[in-house]
């Protein structure tokens, strides 16, 4: 949870028994420029329990996505928002795995928010890459995903879940995720992806059609000039992976799904794939 | 149109109606070949999980939306939920199955059964997703929500059924079982899709998208999907 903001005595009504102003809001937004050769961070405004830092990187502007709380609980909500100016490239990623805790009840006022928009400018390149979600026993978490994409841009998407710590014992998690991606291109619709999981999905994790007994996925898009011709070479690059995928290109993108009983093999395929997808390694606070 | 309502989406969803419903498998082919499905037990719990967190759910509630919409008269709505039927494809394959189906479904409604209700944008339109193709098709001709949703998600379990025993997994009968063992969920899918909204979207059928991914490559096969 990070660090509340003050609200008046007649919105602080207490619901469960965390009282509601001690719900975190968090705020970011950042406006990122091409300058010659190089992308700078333009206009930045952080509120709540999140901040932005920007360590060296060889190509690129990279900005680490910081939640000073440490994690999120029901009820919690933020509000991320990046623009990635005409011809700039930009990485996004987060300091360490999102933790999300157990919520007070299921009800729609404990379910965490996290809302995340993306545009990209003409010619410009954005690179969406977080670190793993933990989804704990009985959290309650509803993530929307919205991209505008201009002529030329190009965009790659990563999310990655966990459903459950395996260590903590929680090997049948039961929660409430909703996970909403809507891509437009120009304008127009291109791609869209709603995950949701409910509480009383039971054992849904471990149905064949499902998740086959997964205990983390991951779904990543690209979105580029090139995306469909190098949809073969990732697909002999998949091919060594141990953990299940599929991979399909279409409407000038290409989406990748991967999902494993382990996480960590998991991971593993993930920056084994961002290295060939990027021809450079992950991003530094990956290690 | 002289025909009874109910014998007109009997004629519409039926296999023989030329949408080419017989050339899709949505996956299963790759499913079966790989061994995920094995028996009538994993069919019967694969489609479970394509009728509660898959395609199956979802084009439920994009079909009633769409049909609400036309109800309403807002073309402009029409179009949206199409476009996000469209955007929703899990793959290549599943793009493929939901356009050519929709786009083959509303030529031949124009041609055979055509009616001055049909909207405009169904010639402006390049791609209907097949949901949203039907939705049109069927309120333009006056027929009621219900036994539209009814007869669709029948076509959709009997069309995955229809693949299951053209690839030897299961008999004629057996397909009959499972579509009885269903009937139940069905009708509850039927009734939760008439109360939803576009806020329900949403599933998670991972391996069966996985698997209409990886039969884009499957050595030798006799489905588009």
């Amino acid at each position: 949870m990070s660090a509340p903001i003050c609200l008046s005595d007649t919105q602080a009504q207490p619901v469960g028994n965390v009282p509601h102003h001690a719900r975190a809001r968090g705020e970011l937004k950042a406006e990122f420029a091409a300058i010659g050769l190089h992308t700078r961070i333009g206009r930045v405004y952080e509120a709540g329990g999140l901040r932005l830092r920007y360590p060296k990187t060889q190509i690129g502007c990279e900005a680490v996505i910081i939640n000073t709380g440490g994690g999120i609980i029901g009820g919690d909500q933020s509000h991320m928002s990046f623009e990635a100016g005409p011809r700039s490239h930009v990485i996004l990623t987060t300091q360490a795995a999102e933790k999300v805790y157990r919520a007070q009840s299921q009800d729609k006022i404990d379910q965490a928010q996290i809302n995340v928009d993306l545009i990209l400018r003409a010619d410009s390149c954005l690179e969406w890459l977080p670190q793993e979600t933990i989804l704990f026993q009985g959290s309650s978490l509803k993530r929307n995903l919205n991209v505008h994409m201009e002529a030329l841009s190009s965009l790659t998407l990563l999310e990655t879940t966990l459903f459950g710590r395996l260590a903590m014992g929680e090997t049948d998690v039961q929660c409430d995720f909703r996970d909403r991606w809507r891509i437009y291109r120009q304008g127009a619709l291109i791609f869209a992806d709603d995950i949701r999981l409910q509480t009383k999905d039971s054992h849904i994790l471990d149905r064949k059609a499902a998740g086959s007994g997964t205990r983390a996925m991951a779904t990543l898009l690209y979105i580029a000039q090139d995306s469909e011709q190098r949809c073969e070479a990732v697909r002999t690059h998949l091919h060594l992976q141990t953990c299940l995928w599929g991979v399909s290109a279409w409407n000038g993108f290409l989406l990748i799904r991967l999902v494993s009983a382990q996480p960590d093999l998991l991971r593993r395929s993930i920056v084994d794939l961002l290295r060939h997808m990027r021809g450079c390694e992950a991003p530094r606070v990956w290690n | 149109m002289t025909a009874l309502p109910d014998q007109v989406l009997f004629l519409w969803l039926s296999p023989a109606f030329p949408v080419g419903s017989f050339a899709y498998s949505h996956g299963l082919e790759w499913a079966i070949a790989s061994g995920a499905i094995e028996n009538d037990q994993d069919l019967h719990d694969w489609i479970q999980t394509l009728l509660t967190h898959g395609a199956g759910r979802n084009d439920l509630v994009l079909l009633a939306a769409g049909w609400q919409a036309m109800q309403k008269g807002n073309e402009s709505l029409v179009e949206d939920i199409n476009q996000l039927s469209i955007a929703l494809s899990a793959s290549r394959e599943r793009h493929l199955e939901t356009v050519s189906q929709g786009n083959a479904f509303i030529k031949a409604i124009q041609d055979a059964w055509p009616s001055p209700n049909l909207p405009q944008l169904v010639d402006r339109i390049q791609d209907l997703s097949y949901p949203v193709s039907v939705a049109i098709a069927t309120y333009a001709h006056g027929l009621t929500l219900k036994p539209v949703l009814a007869h669709f998600v029948m076509s959709y379990v009997s069309n995955l059924l229809s693949a299951a025993t053209r690839l030897s997994l299961i008999g004629q009968t057996q397909g009959q079982k499972l579509l009885n063992v269903l009937m139940p969920l069905m009708q509850n899918l039927v009734e939760e899709a008439l109360e939803s909204s576009l806020e329900d979207l949403g599933g998670f059928s991972l391996c069966a998208d996985i698997a209409s991914m990886q039969h884009e490559t499957q050595y030798s096969r006799m489905f588009r999907s």
